[in-house]
């Protein structure tokens, strides 16, 4: 008889425990739901929801608040989305609130994601519709990312294009950087204008000091000391 | 002419043997759902029944259990990491269990070790005419043999799942943390964060009709058990056969209800 209640007892912790279990369980993954939280009531109008489902969170500066509770077509162009928000959350979202569809990673489900909107506005209430913004269509970023591709792609070939005529010594800068020759030859110019220079200046020399110029340079010096004297000058031989 | 008898009793004594198994379990089954809502309810061996069903049971599931989520967890993981998906292992060993190596691994534990034990039982007592010996005396066999062993197959079935499934996570929770570094709070918010309704509901739901499918063909098998002593063998094996195969056609018709139902 003592054995048969043990074996009754143990019974019943088993089932109990089996039964806590579930229902902790069960608590866990509604109140993720939403289920046993109080909540509020939004809806927005979306042009696309770009696979959207019900159920899918809602998130709020990167925490999840809420779930998709509804989605309905309204018309051909507009698609009724109703959010269940935990309560707690209402006071930091104001009427001018925004919400936009995104995805969680690369490979992740659809969530969408509120904006609080600006401080002095009031807090959102319950049955309110919000803003919505169309999500980024991956389309689209796609088409872009070709374009820029494309435009990469052609700057690449003419660089490339530029470089190797640059190697094969083509054009001013090929010659400047592959050929030796016209660096000899550039090389000897800048010699030869150095002693250009250098030969101009013992001619000015030698000039100075000539008969025939020396006149000259003395008036030039005269007007050089009597700048104040020059500029009277000109005025009255107008 | 004797031709056509030869082709009769080749071909269609096998067909004729297997159309009335099959109505005879209808009928058993018929037979167990009458029995099980009228009165004298034999509570007391209900709960014998249930202790050596669920509690002794516990053990073999619970290693089992642990094995599974850690083997899944460790053969998991080189795959999600030539992904960089590493983050998602918790999860989705979770789903898995959850949703459907738990509740079927349990349950073809269950019908080998359980089902057999049933189908064997009542074969020897069928073979031992204790059956007719408790027919005589006025207990009624089916109710006292077959009502509360299918019933505490069908109670407790679910309960070792819901543990099994605990012990496998936690198995899970160790495969997770042989190679890597995440602590137990994390670890049960990835699996919270990934486990839906209709991931918990279907799969429970469908426990219990492996734990009934489990218990009526023990019973049946045992029950209409013949040939003396060799049957006994005959009538558990059938059982565990029997069983398993039904555990997965329940499976795959649960699987196909659940998609259907939840637009999965």
């Amino acid at each position: 008889m003592k054995k048969n209640e043990r074996k009754k007892i143990g019974l019943g912790i088993f089932v109990i425990v089996g039964i806590l279990f579930f229902i902790l369980a069960i608590y866990y993954v509604g109140k993720k739901q939403q289920l046993f939280n109080s909540t509020f009531h939004v809806s927005g109008f979306f042009r696309d929801v770009r696979g959207l489902q019900v159920g899918n969170n809602v998130r709020f500066s990167g925490i999840n608040v809420g779930i998709v509770e509804n989605i309905a077509i309204i018309s051909d162009s507009a698609v009724q989305v109703d959010l269940l928000i935990d309560e707690e959350t209402r006071r930091f979202i104001h009427k001018n609130a925004s919400a936009v569809i995104g995805s969680d990673g690369l490979m992740g489900n659809k969530i969408l994601t509120l904006m609080p909107g600006t401080p002095g506005e009031d807090v959102i209430r319950d049955n309110d519709y919000i803003r919505t913004h169309d999500p980024i269509n991956m389309d689209d970023i796609f088409a872009k990312l070709k374009i820029t591709g494309d435009n990469a792609a052609t700057i690449t070939g003419d660089l490339a294009a530029i470089i190797g005529n640059i190697r094969s010594g083509k054009g001013t800068i090929g010659k400047l950087f592959m050929d030796s020759t016209f660096a000899t030859t550039l090389d000897r110019t800048v010699v030869n204008l150095n002693e250009g220079a250098s030969g101009f200046s013992d001619n000015m020399e030698a000039a100075k000091k000539s008969f025939l110029l020396k006149g000259l340079f003395r008036k030039k010096k005269k007007e050089e000391k009597k700048p104040g004297e020059e500029e009277k000058k000109p005025r009255g031989r107008n | 002419m004797e031709n056509e008898t030869q082709i009769k009793s080749h071909y269609l004594a096998p067909l004729k043997k297997f159309f009335s198994d099959v109505g005879r379990l209808v009928q058993f089954i018929t037979a167990f759902f009458r029995e099980v809502f009228l009165p004298p309810y034999e509570m007391n061996e209900l709960a014998r029944q249930s202790y050596a069903i669920g509690c002794r049971s516990l053990p073999l599931v619970g290693i089992t259990g642990f094995i599974m989520g850690l083997v899944l967890t460790i053969q998991s993981r080189p795959t999600l990491v030539q992904f960089g998906a590493e983050a998602w292992l918790p999860a989705m060993v979770t789903v898995s269990i959850v949703r459907e190596i738990g509740p079927v691994v349990t349950a073809l534990i269950c019908s080998g070790k359980v089902g057999s034990g049933i189908g064997a039982e009542l074969a020897s007592m069928k073979v031992t005419e204790q059956i007719d010996a408790m027919e005589v005396s006025g207990v009624n066999p089916f109710k006292y043999l077959v009502v509360t062993r299918v019933l505490s197959t069908t109670l407790m079935v679910p309960v070792l799942v819901i543990f099994s499934d605990v012990i496998a996570l936690y198995g899970s929770y160790v495969g997770v943390n042989i190679k890597g570094d995440v602590n137990f709070r994390l670890f049960l918010s990835q699996v919270i964060e990934k486990l839906d309704f209709s991931d918990v509901m279907p799969a429970f739901a469908k426990t219990f009709f492996f734990g009934f499918a489990i218990g009526i063909i023990g019973c049946y098998k045992g029950y209409y058990s013949n040939s003396g002593t060799e049957g006994v063998g005959r009538s558990a094996n059938s059982a565990v056969v029997l069983s398993s195969l039904l555990i997965f056609v329940i499976d795959m018709i649960a699987v196909q209800l659940t998609s259907l139902y939840y637009n999965d």
